[in-house]
């Protein structure tokens, strides 16, 4: 928009060479008796540097309020535009900068600080009103300039007065010879050099909190690691978030995806800044950190958490902050869901995941390891033993493609196997492996694979094969990027079409057709294939990672037809509530797909029982 | 709607046995209230967390049984048949690498769309199979447009699949 106006944009001329009559003074005498009026004066340009009034380009402006937090003078207020898009996820506020140049002192911080490079001043610098039109110094800026008539750009953003530092400062991590056949932890986290530096490039705009399923307080923990204050750090990040340490390594950062820094440059490094706080600190201060603002006093109610996953345990941690007895069953031998049972070492260390569940276990959160509800106690015992019910079981069952051949015992399912490798179950390791599926699973599993191959095999032969194109896979860009660093091999658009299996009962491969294309106009699946276009992928061994299920069976067929369900998954309301009064659930058993947002719905089930049980709203929640 | 790929054959035989386009538009419909009584008297065997899906089965058979019975009503009916074949839709094979299934005493929610996408299966099949039997003229044509409506109601089936079986957690 501002390209076009500049386009267009003819600057009045100036005659420099006028030079009048010597009887002009005269010739004003005629306007004595006439009645006194204000005119507008004529506008005249400038410098080309000049700091005239604002100019705000509102299609690159994002709303994020930089300018206004920069504003020593407070000239500047954020003001809601209804008609504008506002999508907290990818960073977009519906506000727009509003300058009062009654406090404006022309500065320009605001121009050097904008992200997004959206605001600028003209070279106008004129404006005159009677006493009816003071509020005309308060404006709403635009491309077009204070009277929308565009007199060009004065002073705006260029590379030396740009304030804002758009590249990440280095952190190490292993190389890929460093890694293969190992499951340390890839990403060694900042130094504490490091970590100010990055600190130091965050604008405070608060774009990652909206973002954030959770709302973290990132921006004052990232300020507090630029004050060199981590135990502040840890407070904010515990105000939210009782998986910090699990978070500040595994997250999907959608913090990052909405940072306004992103824009230009590199996004501030928000995951690994909340690691680095995180391991900055003893264990033993998280731990007092954490118990702040606990409940002295227990308020007589009591809750039995379903499930030791991320939603649950963060329920738990509100739950026993807030007085109340909390008992969590747990089906397998540790805490973490799948982020024990799913996610490899060399991404989360099962140590550091310990802790986190450690900090919530020392409030008094009674576990129940290896008590499977519906085979060791049933829900019923636990609907009449408490005064509410928490299910929070995850996705704990793997789909699988049931295409032709693919009962065959040497197909597995991504999730037993990547639960087999965390318990450090022995299993017949395949010399070659055929992945399906483009989701983070399949990267979990391809390259858990790759590692043991090269510690058994001393070479890598894995493939992963999805439907989707590669810019396509449900991936992270950077789990797909380290696995073909690490030897395994992407083959993106085949559709598996069955399992090759030899005389002898032997599997011996996978075949694929070529995907042309697998969504309709209306984004609907609708798979279109090259069927001359066949590879058999010869392998001993397929894994499947297609799509995870929760297995609800412990519910027993009674409450099974009691509960409403929502197209295969329990009908929840917004707070979590099932359609029986004592059962709530939460996390991807009902919502997902990650982490935070597990996070993020223990806290509503948590706050939904309190305010249900007790009266009370929650302490700190996502939504408060 | 199809029918059970078993009783394929049969139904083969008393299709080809017809010699009007009523006649088969008859037997179509009959296989498709055949399908909805089916998917109707699952309803209550499967577990309530999937009933929804067999709800919407026996719904679309029904929809279905409509559609031909309003067909069947329509005055100018092989000009109708001749205009629809004009843009088949394209058949996605998707569920062609897919097994068919028995349902067995308790059916996941895979297995109830495994075994409708190859009911759909076996009956596109054999429409256009019974297409390429006969000669050209009214009852091809009403083959065709049988063919084409399975391959339909098939591509339908796909979507559902994927949308209940590629999701969550990945």
């Amino acid at each position: 928009m501002m390209k076009d106006i500049k386009q267009k944009f003819i600057a009045p001329e100036i005659r420099h060479d006028a030079k009048g009559s010597l009887l002009n003074p005269l010739k004003n005498l005629q306007f004595l008796a006439r009645k006194p009026v204000t005119e507008p004066l004529q506008p005249r340009l400038a410098s080309l540097n000049y700091r005239g009034f604002h100019l705000n380009d509102w299609e690159q402006c994002v709303g994020c309020a930089s300018c206004q937090k920069i504003c020593d003078n407070a000239a500047i207020s954020m003001v809601e535009i209804p008609n504008l898009p506002n999508d907290p996820v990818k960073g977009i506020r519906n506000h727009r900068p509003a300058i009062d140049y009654g406090r404006c002192c022309w500065c320009a911080l605001c121009v050097d600080i904008c992200p997004t490079g959206s605001i600028s001043m003209s070279r106008e610098y004129v404006h005159t009103c009677d006493q009816q039109h003071i509020d005309s110094y308060f404006i709403l800026p635009d491309p077009t300039g204070m009277h929308q008539q565009y007199f060009g750009e004065g002073w705006h953003k260029t590379e030396d007065s740009d304030l804002l530092d758009l590249e990440r400062k280095d952190m190490q991590e292993l190389k890929p010879e460093e890694r293969d056949d190992n499951f340390h932890e890839i990403v060694d986290g900042f130094t504490p050099e490091q970590a100010v530096l990055e600190a130091s490039r965050c604008v405070q705009c608060g774009m990652c909190h909206d973002s954030c399923p959770t709302h973290m307080n990132a921006p004052e923990y990232i300020r507090a690691i630029w004050q060199g204050d981590c135990e502040e750090a840890v407070r904010q990040i515990y105000r939210t978030n009782p998986f910090a340490h699990v978070c500040g390594r595994v997250c999907t950062k959608r913090c990052e995806s909405a940072c306004s820094i992103g824009i230009r440059g590199e996004p501030i490094a928000i995951r690994w800044l909340k690691r680095f706080a995180m391991d900055a600190l003893p264990h033993e201060r998280i731990i007092e950190i954490a118990s702040e603002h606990k409940s002295a006093t227990a308020n007589g109610k009591s809750v039995a958490i379903i499930g030791a996953g991320p939603a649950g345990m963060t329920a738990a941690f509100d739950l026993i902050r807030a007085g109340f007895k909390v008992d969590v069953f747990e089906a397998l031998p540790e805490a973490g869901g799948m982020t024990h049972y799913g996610i490899p070492d060399y991404r989360l260390p099962p140590d550091i995941l310990q802790q986190d569940i450690d900090v919530i276990a020392s409030l008094g959160v009674t576990l129940h390891y290896n008590t499977r509800i519906g085979v060791d106690k049933t829900i019923d015992e636990l609907q009449k033993k408490f005064d509410a019910v928490i299910m929070a079981i995850g996705l704990q069952q793997g789909r699988q493609t049931r295409i032709p051949k693919s009962d065959h015992h040497h197909v597995y399912r991504a999730v037993d196997l990547l639960r087999k490798i965390s318990a450090g179950e022995d299993f017949e390791v395949p010399a070659a492996a055929v992945v399906i599926g483009g989701g983070n699973v399949a990267m979990d599993i391809a390259r858990s694979l790759a590692r043991l191959q090269k510690q058994q095999y001393g070479e890598v032969k894995i493939t992963v094969t999805a439907l989707e194109q590669r810019q396509h896979f449900m991936a992270d860009p950077e789990e797909i990027r380290e696995a073909i660093e690490e030897g395994i091999i992407i083959r993106d658009s085949c559709g598996p079409q069955g399992c090759e299996i030899d005389g002898s009962g032997k599997l011996t491969g996978l075949k694929t057709w070529k995907v042309i294309s697998i969504f309709d106009e209306n984004h609907r699946f609708s798979p279109q294939y090259d069927e001359t276009d066949e590879t058999i992928h010869c392998c001993d061994a397929v894994i499947e990672a297609i799509g995870q299920f929760a297995d609800t069976s412990l519910l027993g067929e009674n409450l099974t037809e009691q509960l409403e369900w929502n197209r295969g998954r329990l009908q929840v309301d917004a707070d979590g509530r099932t359609s029986l009064p004592w059962l709530w659930s939460a996390g991807d058993c009902v919502n997902g797909p990650d982490v935070v947002h597990a996070v993020a719905d223990g806290h509503r089930v948590a706050g939904s029982i309190q305010q249900q049980l007790i009266g009370q709203a929650g302490q700190e929640t996502p939504n408060g | 709607m199809g029918r059970d790929p078993q009783q394929a054959e049969s139904s083969h035989d008393v299709l080809k046995s017809k010699t009007s386009v009523q006649e088969i538009l008859e037997v179509a419909m009959q296989f498709e209230k055949t399908a909805r009584d089916f998917y109707t008297d699952l309803i209550p065997k499967v577990s309530k967390r999937i009933r929804y899906l067999v709800e919407e089965l026996a719904a679309e058979e029904e929809l279905h049984y409509q559609q031909f019975a309003d067909l069947m009503k329509h005055p100018e009916i092989e000009q109708q048949l001749s205009q629809r074949i004009a843009t088949p839709p394209s058949n996605g094979k998707f569920s062609d690498a897919v097994h068919a299934k028995d349902l067995g005493e308790k059916p996941d929610d895979q297995s109830i769309l495994q075994y409708a996408l190859s009911r759909e299966q076996a009956a596109m099949e054999q429409y256009s199979a019974l297409a390429e039997e006969v000669e050209p003229g009214p009852i091809r044509d009403l083959f065709n447009f049988l063919a084409m409506e399975e391959t339909e109601h098939k591509n339908e089936l796909e979507k559902i699949y994927y949308e209940v079986v590629h999701s969550g957690g990945v």
